[in-house]
């Protein structure tokens, strides 16, 4: 790790793979945290973003509204910096021994920011728009396993799943869900209706977004700041020079190569262990990608490490299988085995029985509204250029590379994945991993393997050889299939800062976290 | 020499413009120059007897870039210049030759590109047909059609009613013997002075295009895209944006310059032309 760097997006402690000296080591980085913590002082924390927030839904998981999602809003459990499950709106849970429903307590004496009481009613609510398609956004998805609920008492509430459901999987589900006031829960994209740290004050459109402390916050002693005041910055170089001079004290979601810069310049780097994976996603429906071997070749034919050079400046690490480092099913062995070869991917193309016309026969679709994937396709396009492959870019700009991508009009596209920390299944969420209804590959994915192996990490419980077996087999699938051709992790979220600020608390999805932070002097 | 002596700001600009002529179409015949070469273990260098301007975020040359460029920037300017002229000049010279409705329905047709803001239609053209130079040329060609018709016609208008055209006329010469064997050629000046101002505003309006977004797509190089991706490293490669930028500021005051100069010049010439024309035999 580099000077001045906090780094949780390496493999975390709590995970049933750690050994009791990570374990001692993440009590001990609590332990400081916690002593920091009772030293810090408030104040007004001003914070560089550089995108406004789309709304104050806390189950519209955009990228914008990461600075306020876990300050409006609480979820029912959280992770810790270690991985490791603990208490938040539910005080406990607990998992059927036959894994088919969790019971939850709720904790008592917790209001929402307009006064009513945070109970099973308001879980319920929160329940009926996360099962609602229209309503539950991306929270939607991951109600998936869910059967239905029961309100035992005003603070019990028990999920029954539709079949048994692995503990990760659980524990992902509940730190997944914020809960929403009964009575805000209507118009909650325009009003925030949480039992967050905080309370909204002013909002300037595009320009400001002004939080307050909230006065009856439930943790006790929290939030430390009075204020936290985002300005919305248009570019990077403009938010670090903000952050230079002292009008800001802080930059979260900046860009790799400022952070690293700013680092080296002696500024706080903080990496959290949310990260998300590029992944080369490739249509397999159409030519010359419905050809086996040329898209195997492709697994060898990825610079990986260019590719984490010039779009990440570094940050984050090369890998062969969608997986963050700090997932469960992430295997370093296929980094080495499929290592960037361009003997290897051109022997598989002379395999692949396509003449040179049908190879040079697509085009790169490119967003052009991120830097980091224009610079990299064109490393892709230069390396492939080595091999006979001659192709060109296709940039398209914001809504149309979305259509783009959802709608599988493409051969072959750059494109982060997220939830690649989480319980390996997860990864079906996104679009070019979903088994069911793939907006590319189609409402049948043609690839079985991949299926069942999605399916046996779903309904294999435990976590001994049987699991493993399970991650070993889907992880062969996605490199067999080779339909999505993963590249590098990388820190969505970066956080860099001024000394002076202190108390960072890791989310597993990178989202902001305030409650702890406050001021060394 | 007398002229350069007379006009030495005009001697620079077409000194300056010589060269980057002859680094753009010779250069890269004579000299190891790739501008999509790329070498990750040389991203962001700084200048070096290696890289005399540095190297990319991909660790291409940007001297090889900017000669590249320059060569992107001068077909699309001549390619835009070229539409503009064909079309914008026919429609200034019957417009002003025939007027009447004519003239009326042309100028309002030309009135209504004039309207739109070059940058804006250039981008919503290319939003329609999408990214390539081939697009920008196009979309920068149609935007200085207004351009060549007004000055046609204004300078059409002026010589219309001279003794020497209406002459012609009376002698019995057809309304085109008249329109591109009288009047055209006595016409030129000003149309010579706008094809070097086009000139500059269509390496403008390309590199504004480029620094946007919406020009050329990469890995092309292009002198406004160098801008757009250099100003992201001023920290770590100044001489990333500076270099390209500078380059396009002065081919711009070049032509800039040329461009006064030569509307003084023909003004002065013309003056004298047509006095000796209209003077009573």
């Amino acid at each position: 790790m580099a000077k001045g760097s906090l780094d949780w997006s390496q493999p975390r402690l709590g995970r049933r793979q750690a050994g009791g000296l990570l374990a001692a080591a993440g009590l001990a980085m609590a332990g400081l945290g916690r002593a920091q913590a009772a030293a810090l002082n408030t104040g007004t924390l001003r914070v560089a973003v550089l995108a406004d927030i789309v709304n104050y839904d806390p189950m519209q998981f955009s990228s914008q509204n990461a600075t306020v999602m876990r300050n409006l809003y609480d979820t029912l459990i959280d992770y810790d910096a270690r991985g490791k499950a603990v208490p938040a709106l539910a005080s406990a849970w607990k998992v059927a021994d036959d894994s088919t429903s969790v019971t939850l307590t709720l904790r008592k004496g917790v209001t929402f920011q307009d006064g009513s009481a945070m109970d099973s009613a308001a879980l319920d609510a929160t329940l009926k728009k996360a099962n609602d398609p229209a309503k539950g956004k991306n929270v939607y998805p991951t109600m998936a396993v869910v059967k239905d609920w029961t309100v035992v008492d005003p603070s019990t509430v028990r999920i029954n799943f539709k079949a048994p459901v692995p503990d990760r999987q659980i524990t992902d589900l509940l730190e997944f869900m914020p809960v929403i006031s009964p009575a805000g829960i209507d118009s909650v994209e325009t009003k925030p209706a949480g039992t967050g740290a905080f309370n909204m004050v002013e909002r300037v459109l595009g320009q400001k977004l002004h939080l307050g402390a909230n006065p009856n916050y439930w943790r006790h002693g929290q939030p430390l700041l009075k204020d936290v005041v985002f300005t919305v910055f248009s570019d990077n170089a403009s938010a670090s020079a903000a952050l230079e001079s002292g009008a800001v004290d802080m930059i979260y979601g900046g860009g790799a190569r400022d952070a690293v810069r700013l680092r080296d310049a002696g500024y706080q780097l903080i990496q959290g262990p949310g990260q998300l994976v590029q992944v080369f996603r490739i249509n397999t429906t159409m030519a010359p990608f419905n050809n086996e071997k040329f898209r195997q070749a492709f697994n060898y034919l990825i610079d990986r490490a260019a590719i984490l050079k010039v779009g990440y400046a570094g940050l984050g690490e090369v890998t062969a299988l969608p997986w963050a480092p700090s997932s469960p099913a992430a295997d370093r062995s296929y980094d080495k085995t499929y290592a960037f070869n361009l003997a290897k991917g051109e022997a598989l193309l002379k395999q692949c029985g396509l003449s040179a016309a049908q190879m040079n026969d697509w085009k790169l679709t490119v967003n052009s509204s991120d830097d980091a994937s224009v610079r990299i396709s064109q490393v892709v396009q230069a390396t492939l250029a080595k091999v006979g492959i001659n192709i060109k870019l296709d940039l398209k700009g914001g809504t149309e590379f979305v259509d783009a991508m959802l709608g599988g009009h493409f051969n072959a596209m750059f494109g982060g994945v997220g939830n690649v920390q989480k319980f390996p299944s997860r990864i079906a969420t996104n679009s070019i991993y979903r088994t069911v209804n793939n907006p590319v590959l189609g409402k049948v994915i043609p690839f079985k393997d991949y299926v069942d192996a999605i399916q046996r990490v779903d309904t294999t419980m435990g976590s001994g050889p049987a699991v493993k077996a399970a991650y070993d087999a889907l992880n062969k699938a996605m490199v067999n299939d080779s339909f999505g051709i993963a590249t590098n992790s990388y820190n969505v979220f970066l956080i860099v800062a001024a000394k002076k600020v202190s108390g960072f608390v890791p989310d597993i999805d990178n989202l902001l976290v305030l409650r702890e932070i406050g001021f060394t002097s | 020499m007398r002229l350069a002596l007379k006009h030495p700001g005009a001697a620079l600009g077409i000194a300056f413009l010589a060269v980057v002529l002859l680094a753009s179409f010779v250069a890269p015949l004579i000299l190891p120059l790739d501008p999509l070469a790329q070498d990750f273990t040389a991203t962001l260098d700084p200048p070096s007897a290696a890289h005399w301007f540095g190297t990319d975020e991909l660790g291409r040359d940007i001297l090889a870039r900017v000669i590249a460029g320059a060569r992107t920037s001068l077909t699309t300017a001549a390619g835009a210049v070229l539409i503009a002229g064909c079309i914008g000049v026919p429609i200034g010279l019957v417009a002003g030759f025939f007027g009447g409705w004519r003239d009326a329905v042309l100028m309002r047709l030309v009135d209504v590109l004039l309207a739109l803001p070059g940058i804006l239609f250039a981008m919503a053209l290319i939003a329609v047909i999408g990214r390539s130079q081939m697009a920008a040329l196009v979309a920068v060609g149609i935007t200085g059609i207004p351009g060549f018709a007004r000055i046609t016609r204004a300078q059409v208008l002026a010589l219309r009613r001279l003794d020497f055209v209406l002459a012609v006329e009376a002698m019995g010469g057809s309304a085109s013997y008249s329109m591109f064997r009288t009047v055209l050629p006595n016409a030129w000046s000003p149309i010579l002075v706008q094809v070097v101002i086009l000139t500059s505003v269509a390496i403008l309006l390309e590199a504004a295009l480029a620094f946007l977004g919406v020009g050329i797509p990469p890995p092309a190089p292009s002198w406004g895209d160098m801008l757009r991706t250099g100003k992201q490293y001023l920290y770590e490669a100044p001489t990333y944006a500076v270099l390209p930028g500078l380059v396009l500021t002065l081919t711009i005051l070049s032509l800039d310059t040329i461009g006064r100069t030569l509307a003084r010049v023909l003004e002065d010439r013309q003056g004298a032309h047509l006095a000796t024309l209209d003077e009573p035999a």
